[in-house]
């Protein structure tokens, strides 16, 4: 699992609780990773937090792992604004050490995605959105439904009536 | 892992019935779908998770789970579907995600009817007939926010704008070069839009006042306007414009060599963001629209002033004594001819960050004005002075050694250029291009130097050129020898 478990000793440590209440302990900028562990930390008056501070939607497994790839991409520059508008050409490109970290089953990676959310870390959030962007591409509606198990719940009438009005939408 | 996985169900379940009404809700909050939309498909939108009353609280909590644990993406609550199909760069697959089931349609419509594929006909067509049907599934003329005909320049008539003017929320209307549409079909794309930022209308000669009048009404957030080559546009819906378009802050008024001083001074006085202004063949301009202009205008980065030949020096010379405008980067005076040394100090003085310059054909202009330019130091990039044959060695060796960032020279004509210039080019340590069409003094032995490896600095290292392209057309002092021993491409 990850290095989370032997923090390094020059850093200060936060302890946050899972939602099935198991205690991590973290470097304060592993943690700060998360935008909004940095406000929290930072309603602290800037001091280290000592008391724990609860994640109430994130389970342990799941915290662990985001925690790993929080250390992995510790040394990550700040996004700048060009990177925002850089994502807008909609790159699916995902670095190779990320893609190996989202080879994972659907429920975790959805549960990842949920937790980069909820715990506001974008560039973790964008890798989620494009692992499964990627899943999607190129695939037909049917693929598509049978990858993610998803029911099609249109009548025939209505599929026919959306593929019509849509059909002008091909590769570009 | 068994007991991993038990876990992420209950958690799962807790952000899901967070989630669970919210899919409406979130689509609602979301620019790219809106209420209408919504409501009026609601009867064959179905919301999968929505919540009844008299369902027992539990059984629809088991559901809700049943339904996770067997398709674990509907947990995603529609925002983040909406960030996935944003990825998504192939109309086709956001149509194959349309077609996949209700959710799913609801969270990618807007994605894919934001900009739709307007570049063949037969689309077009295809889009113009779903807009219209009374019955669509989603009412996709509200979910248009980009619309770009210019592809098809050479087909677009009024006809085709009638149906697409119920899209009454397209923030960028590109009609470039469409020169078949008049006023009849372009003003009721613009009644009641407020919602449009930029609107170009180049090279459409039927486009009058009318549209512009009916632009000044509606378009409160515009910030871009381009009506190049729109010669029947007049000041007085300009200043219609200028008066309400508070915003603007990109104008291309290109070759309007009707509009005059009013219309520019009005967008001037009104218009405080404007970033950039291109003016170029704005024929009838005099100084003070220019003044205005820049004093008005603490933003302004970009002036563009081409072939406004009426321009004199006192453009310039009437700005406040001590007023400085540091935003302004780019200036294009080409042809300007008026322009003397006197304009050119003052300019520099007033805009000490410009990083382009352009005074081709500013013929009258001497190593005076070129010695200005030097106090522009490293921010200087881009400086031509093409035609301008007054200046000689002096002040171009004056301006390489205190601008020595230049990237772009163009010198083309200037006559009285010899080899002492060249090799004063050649230490450029960042030169890209270089223009010396028609600098028939120059000779061999300077461009050779040009293209030789740099040294940076007082035994600094030696780097090869960056050197990408000089021109040397006319320079008939040159042997064709040396153009083919250099590494950058010359043009002879």
């Amino acid at each position: 699992m990850a290095a989370n478990a032997q923090p390094t000793d020059a850093q200060p440590k936060i302890t946050l609780v899972s939602s099935d209440n198991q205690k991590i302990l973290v470097d304060r900028d592993i943690a700060e990773r998360s935008v909004l562990l940095k406000h929290m930390i930072q309603d602290f008056g800037g001091e280290t937090p000592d008391q724990d501070i609860p994640i109430h939607n994130v389970n342990e497994v799941v915290l662990k792992k985001v925690i790993e790839w929080c250390e992995h991409h510790r040394a990550d520059p700040p996004a700048t604004a060009e990177d925002d508008s850089d994502n807008r050409k909609k790159s699916t490109d995902i670095e190779e050490w990320d893609q190996k970290f989202m080879q994972v089953d659907q429920e975790m990676l959805f549960e990842i995605i949920l937790a980069a959310n909820y715990l506001d870390i974008k560039p973790l959030l964008d890798v989620g959105c494009k692992t499964v962007a990627n899943m999607i591409k190129g695939k037909s509606p049917d693929e598509i439904r049978k990858t993610f198990n998803i029911t099609n719940d249109f009548t025939p009438e209505e599929e026919d009536q959306i593929r019509r009005e849509n059909e002008w939408a091909e590769d570009r | 892992m068994a007991r991993a996985r038990s876990m992420y169900r209950e958690s799962s379940t807790r952000s899901d019935t967070s989630t669970s009404t919210s899919p409406e809700r979130d689509a609602d909050l979301d620019d790219d779908n809106d209420s209408i939309m919504l409501q009026t498909n609601d009867s064959q939108s179905s919301i999968a998770l929505s919540t009844s009353t008299d369902m027992d609280h539990d059984a629809q909590r088991r559901l809700i789970e049943e339904r996770c644990r067997v398709c674990p993406i509907s947990r995603l609550p529609a925002e983040l579907m909406i960030a996935i199909f944003a990825k998504l760069a192939s109309p086709a697959d956001l149509r194959s995600c349309m077609l996949v089931s209700r959710d799913w349609a609801r969270n990618s419509v807007g994605l894919l009817w934001h900009r739709p594929q307007t570049t063949k006909w037969e689309n077009v067509k295809s889009i113009i007939s779903a807009i219209r049907r009374p019955d669509s599934y989603f009412d996709y003329s509200s979910l248009v926010k980009r619309l770009n005909l210019s592809a098809l320049d050479d087909i677009v008539s009024d006809g085709t704008l009638q149906p697409l003017s119920s899209c009454k929320r397209i923030e960028r209307l590109t009609l470039t070069n469409c020169r078949a549409l008049t006023d009849f079909g372009v003003t009721p794309m613009l009644q009641n839009n407020h919602s449009l930022l930029a609107l170009d209308v180049t090279n459409i000669e039927g486009i009058t006042d009318r549209t512009m009048f009916t632009l000044a009404e509606n378009a409160v957030r515009l910030q871009g306007l381009n009506i190049t080559n729109c010669h029947n546009i007049t000041d007085e819906s300009i200043q219609a414009v200028a008066r309400t378009c508070r915003y603007l802050k990109r104008l291309k008024l290109n070759g309007c060599s009707q509009l005059t001083d009013r219309a520019i001074m009005s967008l001037a006085v009104h218009c405080k963001y404007i970033l950039e202004i291109d003016l170029h063949g704005c024929e009838n301009l005099e100084d003070d629209s220019i003044t205005t202009v820049m004093s008005e205008g603490a933003h302004l980065r970009e002036l563009r002033l081409a072939h406004c030949t009426r321009i004199t020096d006192n453009a310039f010379l009437r700005l406040p004594s001590e007023a400085i405008y540091d935003s302004l980067r780019i200036m294009d005076l080409t042809d300007c001819a008026n322009l003397q040394d006197a304009g050119v100090i003052k300019i520099v003085h007033a805009a000490p960050r410009l990083r382009t310059l352009v005074l081709n054909k500013c013929r009258a202009i001497t190593d005076r004005a070129v010695m200005a330019i030097t106090r522009l130091g490293k921010n200087l990039h881009y400086i031509h002075l093409g035609h301008c044959s007054r200046i000689t060695d002096t002040g171009l060796t004056q301006l390489v050694q205190k601008c020595n960032r230049i990237r772009y020279i163009d010198l083309a004509c200037c006559t009285n250029l010899t080899d002492n210039s060249v090799m004063q080019l050649s230490t450029l340590p960042k030169l890209k291009r270089v223009g010396l069409v028609k600098c028939s003094d120059i000779t061999d032995r300077s461009i050779t130097a040009l293209s030789r490896p740099k040294q940076l600095g007082q035994g600094g290292p030696v780097t090869a050129t960056v050197l990408e392209r000089v021109h040397l057309s006319y320079c008939t002092n040159l042997t064709l020898a040396v153009s083919n021993s250099c590494p950058a491409p010359y043009l002879c």
